[in-house]
């Protein structure tokens, strides 16, 4: 049976006297791949970072299975999170962080090394599992972001621009690890700005701009909402978040230099 | 292109450097959730912080001018030696002085130039490589130029006062010139060393383990060579004008020896009937010679600051990896271990880790009249390591501030950092304890005061931590562990420190009383406050909010 994963109603952050997040509200049901879209400086990131607590809300009530935020533990442990910008114990070893990631979250170590095992394998980190991880790529530092959020299996990956810095291979099997998680009865939000993306992964998406949702559903709703927009996503996108406007004119004005 | 431009291009570059290693370092790189003003004030904190730590090191130098070469400056010597030898001592003392305290700066800044990354930034422009290389060159010089010009001041300034002359003087410029310069060479070398062999090396193996182990203790090394001479100046000065005074009558080949080489000639140079000629010329011989190695350290400081700059020593040596195995422990045993992990690939972290044994022991050794068996004096002592100790807490708890913007998602609870954290201080309360007791071993003394009561101080030690860190947890949860946080307002840590003075050095104070009032019952009374101390604190601690 179908079970709210994350309920958000009227939520309100602010930074400053900046409101970043104006009354948000949507959800996202349990074997469901939740994508959330929006210009830059929308506030998918700080939408996000509420969900995994790292932000304060000034407003507004935001549930993890049913479990307020104010139960940070419980909510935490539910979670796995891929940030924007990776940020890591650069001086650890992916081995040495990983470690840490799991004795924190109380996982048992037989399980986790098998589950360790298949990742690194599948996402080609084996080589760099000594190395610190000051010293890695940015595409790989994700890699490692990516087995933190996923080594404990999560029943909700919340996810921050996943793709971007993934090679191909990595990011097909995100891609298919993505929808294995829906279809096991886990739930994943991602933002992402990759339209294709977006539309050939979520089974619902929300566009935001300016801190509010401007329109919700599955493509096909949002292309009925739209009317006139009988192209991609990315059009329907434009037109929603009031980009598209005077678009051909600057690009017109661009090419005219 | 012209200076003026690589000037002012440089000085974006500086602000940019001094930025990311406030943002990264003190701020868990989460921007501030108070908004842009916030972010401001970080921009300008950043600037603020490294002009003050010019500042600070400035004032270093100079207090050292004044307790080093000042008393020369008067007609009576300050020790019993001839005039001519201490002044020598004097200044072998502040050339040693001023390369230590500028290299233990230029390492702080040499790994904020690493992490910056600033020809990621300046390669796509449409500069040359030339340019590039100058530029971070300038950088790193500026960050530098205050204490490197004051270093020059007080050395002239004083030796003037002293009745110096022309000819010394300008020995006494090209020798503060050499020291500025091995004190650059030793910092590059130094971060070179460290990226190459701690940072960059990873591996897993018992051996890689302690050579980097040990790459750390060099790499630390300047900053208890700064921390030693802050501390020990005078005795410093006094040794080696001693040194020089017997070795120059039995063994004149220390006059090849640096910086005694430029000592002796300034002496000669304002006193020049009392020196033989055999020193004079020896000195003058290593002189020359350092003067030239000067030149040559100057080439390659500049050659590698260009490559640190372009990020070309982050070379990875890797071992081939045989497993992916974890071993994933309970929670706060998994955060120490963390901590540990840390504090051995961070000079800082390490420095700091190691302060409270260190102290201990140079406190120890440096009062000859320590005596362990007396009941006074090791109380005295456990007064002084206490205080050390108590000043850990709030910085281990800074380690969490680390990558605050992803550590921050993970389900860590309040009740499992503070039990990490107190365990990991009272561990290094113990090892300073055990330091203690075998310098009062090797001074021929009875340590058995020192290790009793010590044992018995821990009770207060842990009660103590248990309160620094309950306080540090429930202020700083919901806003973040950021060292930018903690120590950003020192009224806050002041506040922190206050209350945990008074509860380890409560017991103290009622056994010293007990001691004059009733001799007999001075352990007693030590005991019963300890363990009322450490049960109430243990009991609001765990009623902490998991």
């Amino acid at each position: 049976m179908e079970q709210l994963a994350v309920q958000v109603e009227r939520l309100v952050v602010n930074y400053g006297t900046f409101t970043a997040v104006e009354n948000l509200s949507f959800q996202v049901r349990t074997g469901e791949v939740y994508g959330l879209l929006g210009p830059n400086g929308a506030g998918k990131t700080t939408t996000l970072k509420v969900l995994i607590g790292t932000l304060q809300p000034k407003a507004g009530k935001v549930e993890i299975f049913n479990t307020p935020l104010s139960d940070e533990v419980t909510v935490k442990s539910h979670i796995g999170y891929v940030p924007e910008e990776v940020v890591l114990l650069d001086s650890l070893t992916p081995r040495e962080f990983l470690e840490f990631i799991a004795s924190v979250r109380n996982i048992d170590r037989k399980s986790i090394n098998l589950r360790i095992g298949k990742l690194t394998l599948a996402f080609q980190l084996t080589q760099y599992f000594d190395t610190p991880i000051a010293a890695l790529s940015m595409g790989n530092k994700q890699k490692v972001a990516i087995i933190a959020a996923l080594m404990h299996e999560p029943q909700l990956l919340i996810l921050d621009e996943p793709l971007i810095g993934l090679d191909a291979r990595s990011s097909r099997i995100l891609k298919e690890l993505i929808n294995f998680q829906a279809k096991k009865g886990g739930a994943v939000i991602f933002s992402t700005h990759i339209m294709e993306v977006a539309e050939k992964l979520c089974n619902r998406v929300g566009i935001i701009n300016k801190g509010k949702i401007v329109s919700e559903g599955t493509v096909e709703d949002l292309r009925k909402l739209v009317k006139s927009a009988e192209g991609s996503l990315e059009d329907i996108f434009l037109k929603v978040t009031e980009q598209e406007a005077g678009m051909q004119e600057i690009v017109k004005a661009l090419e005219e230099e | 292109m012209n200076f003026r431009r690589l000037w002012k291009l440089s000085s974006r570059i500086y602000r940019e450097i001094s930025f990311q290693s406030l943002f990264s370092l003190r701020t868990g790189s989460s921007i501030p959730q108070s908004g842009r003003g916030n972010i401001n004030q970080i921009i300008q904190s950043a600037q603020i912080n490294a002009l003050l730590s010019k500042i600070l090191t400035t004032i270093l130098i100079g207090f050292l001018g004044l307790a080093i070469l000042l008393p020369l400056t008067s007609s009576i010597s300050p020790t019993s030696l001839p005039r001519e030898v201490a002044l020598v001592g004097g200044i072998s003392t502040f050339l040693a002085a001023v390369m230590f305290l500028v290299a233990f700066m230029g390492l702080q800044v040499a790994t904020s130039l690493v992490s910056s990354k600033i020809s990621d930034t300046l390669s796509p422009l449409p500069l040359t490589k030339r340019d590039i290389s100058n530029i971070i060159f300038i950088c790193f010089t500026r960050i530098f130029d205050i204490p490197l010009a004051a270093a020059v001041i007080v050395l002239l300034g004083a030796y003037f006062l002293a009745g110096g002359t022309i000819l010394g003087g300008l020995v006494a410029f090209v020798g503060i010139i050499v020291t500025e310069v091995f004190a650059l060479t030793l910092a590059v070398g130094l971060a070179r060393f460290f990226y190459a062999k701690v940072m960059s090396g990873g591996g897993r193996s018992k051996w890689k383990v302690v050579q980097r182990a040990f790459f750390m203790l060099v790499w630390i090394l300047p900053t208890f060579g700064s921390y030693f001479v802050m501390n020990f100046a005078s005795q410093i000065f006094e040794s080696s004008s001693m040194l020089a005074q017997n070795l120059s009558s039995t063994n004149p080949l220390v006059m090849l020896v640096y910086p005694f080489c430029f000592s002796t000639l300034i002496s000669f140079a304002t006193f020049p009937q009392e020196i033989s000629l055999f020193s004079l010329g020896l000195a003058g011989i290593a002189s020359v010679s350092y003067v030239a190695l000067a030149a040559i350290c100057l080439r390659w400081v500049t050659n590698a600051i260009r490559r640190i700059g372009s990020g070309g020593i982050a070379a990875v040596t890797r071992e081939p990896v045989k497993d992916t195995l974890i071993k994933p422990q309970r929670a706060w045993l998994g955060i120490i271990h963390k901590d540990l992990r840390i504090a051995s690939r961070a000079p800082s972290y390490a420095s700091l880790f190691l302060l409270p044994t260190l102290q201990t022991v140079l406190l120890a050794i440096s009062f000859s009249s320590f005596d362990g068996s007396s009941l006074t004096t090791a109380l005295g002592a456990l007064t002084g390591m206490s205080m050390v100790t108590l000043l850990l807490p709030p910085t281990l708890f800074s380690i969490e501030g680390l990558a605050s913007a992803y550590t921050r998602s993970l389900p860590t609870t309040k009740r499992m950092l503070i039990f990490a954290k107190t365990f990991l201080s009272v561990i290094i309360y113990m090892s300073s304890l055990v330091a203690l007791s075998a310098v009062t071993l090797f001074l021929g003394r009875d340590f058995t005061n020192v290790l009793v009561y010590g044992l018995i101080h821990m009770l207060s030690i842990t009660a103590a931590i248990l309160l620094e860190l309950k306080i540090l947890v429930n202020k700083f949860w919901k806003e973040g562990f950021a060292m930018g946080n903690i120590y950003a307002r020192l009224s806050t840590f002041v506040l922190i420190l206050i209350p945990a003075y008074v509860i380890a050095g409560a017991p103290l104070v009622v056994s010293f009383i007990t001691l004059f009032v009733a001799s007999k019952l001075a352990a007693t009374a030590l005991i019963v406050t300890e363990i009322l101390e450490f049960t109430v604190m243990v009991i609001i601690a765990f009623h902490e909010k998991k």
